[in-house]
């Protein structure tokens, strides 16, 4: 008993017991779900069987019934803009605005500090308010463009099948730039002075210091954003559910929009298990990518 | 020896009483109310009236109630009597999760099945057993802005009664300079989308489990037609009922297609002459056809006081002569409904009442219903041609009715 109590509070029993609590937590909260979702996703799954495991095994079943539907390559490419566009200008813009404010003027700490308004704002409260901004009739947006002359008629964001996409991703664009510059800041920030001075004397332009310095200093934190920005981005339903509700005619709708709509619209909770499940494949090769990319940060 | 025994079983019989009237039985209610709803409004009046009965009240929003019940049901948590949409009774019936009513029924002083509407009882039948009681009734129809029809040259006394002449109006009373759409109705991507649907749909003959009629083509060319010449508002496809009513209210929409739900901020917001006609046929001697919404009481078939529960629902289907006046729904049975407000508006939601068909019922209802609004929104963003639309809808709907 004596040297249970003693390895516990100083030998390798303390080491395991942290370990078992991490153990614990990451099993009931991560690995269980998952399996429970594949294991879901195998079966033929609703409302009303969701809390027994005695169900119907279908194996592949639902993955076929998923990518022969109509839609499938509609959401898939919709999907793929939705990632790609956000995280473009989520990270060009944010990177932007991160070397603006790492320049030295007046409050210029201040200034970025309120950049964060928009990033812990709740994504519905972002929605609501972008479909105010992007409203077809009475939209804020509608009447500036008219205003100034840009547009002749009214252009219906949120109802054209053609535009209802983009306006999802200009305001997810928005809603991700906050993250994106405080992150790259950070990174910006740690970057010696004295490497920028020593290439200046060495007669280095702007340019020149940015693509030899910063970029190759930055790589770690641009991996990081990017690959967290890509899970984000896949984990967007709120401002969806929100703007467009994946409408008109599944123009605006992605993958885990759709994925909600088979579980919880019409209850096919296997199916939406399916999308779920390949859009968590996906995600683990990002994360491969990102813990590949963030393996040597502690080397400098 | 003797008496002690029989004191102990007086003073436990005392106990036992002073607890039975200590602790009235607490039912569990869900509703989708809001605090200045229908059964908040009467809660305190039925706990006065019953003061064995307690009700405690929850809101569950609209469209998370079929998965929150399944899922509290699938885990036994779920209340004792709850609000269900009318199609979706049907798939909780036919999972023996709901209480069987009919033997109650039979013997309710208050309750009689002859005296409930068709459409209202065929909602909560299933399997010929009753389980639920409707709350009320409503249906939809066609709400006018009368000064803007006397602007316009259109008598408001003639309103629209043909799709012909319901598209003549809204080309005269549609008006971009003022911002004004002739009309406002809703095609969203939900179960409203279909609930505006089908009435047009019903009329040219089809239903919901015929919808790849000539019929069903002229009704989507029509809408498409509102739509592309900008007389109804492209927003409509992802508005909903009551957002699209919202901008009759503000005088942006000079018609409007809903239900009688929207009477108390009509009432409160419109600063103009409305009125109301029954939904337009799509020619002289068409048969009509409207929609059949509200929700129904039930009781759930594990609760603990089905007796009380059924108590309940009497007490509040004996309100049915008042709903009108107090929660803006229609009565769903027979009553006679003394002094109704807004008497002439009142008139025709009774008279179209005449008309209300049932969605469904069926247990994968939500299926057919998507079927439905997916044709409608590809057809009325060009997607696809009506026809190929409610072919591919058709091909769903064969499937869940497992044809």
């Amino acid at each position: 008993m004596q040297s249970i109590i003693r390895t516990i509070r100083d030998g390798s029993g303390f080491d395991i017991l942290l370990l078992g609590f991490a153990l614990v937590y990451l099993v009931t909260f991560s690995a269980f779900p998952i399996i429970y979702n594949i294991v879901m996703s195998l079966q033929t799954v609703d409302m009303f069987t969701i809390a027994s495991f005695s169900r119907p095994f279908v194996g592949l079943q639902n993955y076929y019934n998923i990518l022969s539907q109509p839609i499938a390559s509609l959401v898939f490419w919709n999907t793929v803009k939705f990632v790609v566009l956000s995280i473009v200008f989520q990270l060009s813009i944010g990177f932007g605005l991160a070397l603006f404010f790492n320049q030295d003027f007046p409050g210029a700490t201040y200034l970025r500090g309120l950049f964060l308004a928009g990033w812990i704002m709740p994504a519905l409260v972002v929605g609501a308010i972008w479909k105010w901004l992007l409203a077809g009739d009475f939209g804020v947006i509608n009447h500036i463009l008219m205003s100034l002359g840009i547009t002749e008629g009214r252009i219906f964001w949120l109802s054209d099948p053609d535009i209802a996409l983009y306006a999802v991703i200009i305001a997810n664009v928005w809603l991700g730039i906050p993250f994106n510059m405080i992150l790259l800041s950070v990174g910006l920030a740690s970057i010696p002075r004295d490497v920028y001075e020593a290439a200046e004397l060495d007669g280095a332009g702007p340019f020149e210091r940015f693509r030899s310095i910063t970029l190759p200093l930055m790589r770690a934190q641009l991996g990081a954003v990017i690959s967290l920005g890509i899970i984000f981005t896949l984990q967007q339903f709120d401002l969806i559910a929100a703007l467009t509700q994946g409408g008109p005619a599944d123009s605006s709708n992605v993958a885990q929009y759709w994925s909600w709509q088979l579980s919880f619209q019409t209850y096919e909770i296997s199916l939406g298990s399916a999308v779920s499940v390949m859009m968590i494949l996906f995600v683990i090769v990002v994360a491969a990518i990102y813990v590949r990319s963030t393996r040597h940060e502690h080397s400098y | 020896m003797k008496r002690i025994a029989s004191w102990i079983a007086g003073a436990a019989a005392l106990f036992s009483a002073a607890t039975a009237q200590a602790e009235p039985v607490t039912l569990e209610i869900w509703t989708i109310d809001r605090p200045d709803q229908y059964i908040y409004l009467v809660k305190d009046e039925f706990e006065k009236e019953h003061p064995d009965i307690k009700l405690n009240l929850k809101t569950v929003q609209f469209r998370d109630m079929v998965n929150d019940l399944a899922r509290a049901m699938a885990t036994g948590e779920g209340p004792d009597v709850t609000y269900i949409d009318n199609p979706e009774v049907a798939l909780f019936a036919s999972r023996g999760l709901l209480l069987d009513l009919t033997p109650m029924i039979e013997e309710s002083k208050i309750i009689k099945k002859e005296d409930i509407f068709p459409g209202p009882l065929a909602s909560v039948t299933w399997d010929d057993k009753i389980y639920g009681i409707p709350r009320g009734a409503n249906t939809i129809a066609l709400y006018y802005n009368a000064d803007m029809f006397k602007a316009k040259g259109l008598d408001p006394d003639k309103p629209p009664r043909t799709w012909d002449e319901l598209y003549d109006a809204a080309k005269k009373l549609t008006d971009p300079a003022k911002n004004v759409y002739g009309l406002a109705f809703s095609a969203v991507a939900t179960e409203e989308g279909t609930f505006q649907f089908l009435p047009w749909l019903q009329m040219t003959g089809g239903d919901y489990n015929k919808v790849d009629t000539d019929g069903g083509v002229k009704v989507l060319e029509f809408w498409g037609k509102l739509i592309d010449e900008k007389l109804a508002s492209p927003d409509t496809l992802i508005r909903s009922q009551y957002d699209s009513t919202a901008t009759f209210n503000a005088g942006n929409a000079a018609m409007a297609i809903s239900g009688p739900w929207e009477m108390p901020r009509m009432a409160r917001e419109a600063k103009f002459e409305y009125r109301a006609a029954l939904l337009p046929i799509p020619q002289e001697g068409a048969a009509r056809a409207s929609a059949l919404g509200e929700g129904d009481n039930v009781i759930l078939a594990n609760s603990k006081h089905p007796k009380e529960a059924f108590v309940l629902i009497e007490w509040l289907y004996s309100k049915m002569p008042e709903v009108w006046n107090r929660f803006g729904f229609l009565p769903a049975s027979k009553v006679k409904v003394d002094n109704p407000q807004w008497p002439e508006i009142y008139a025709v939601f009774e008279e179209s009442m005449k008309y209300a068909r049932n969605r469904g019922p069926h247990p994968e209802w939500p299926k057919i219903s998507k079927a439905v609004y997916t044709a409608i929104q590809s057809s009325l963003t060009h997607r696809s041609e009506p026809k190929a639309a409610l072919g591919a809808a058709q091909k769903q709907i064969d499937g869940v009715l497992g044809r």
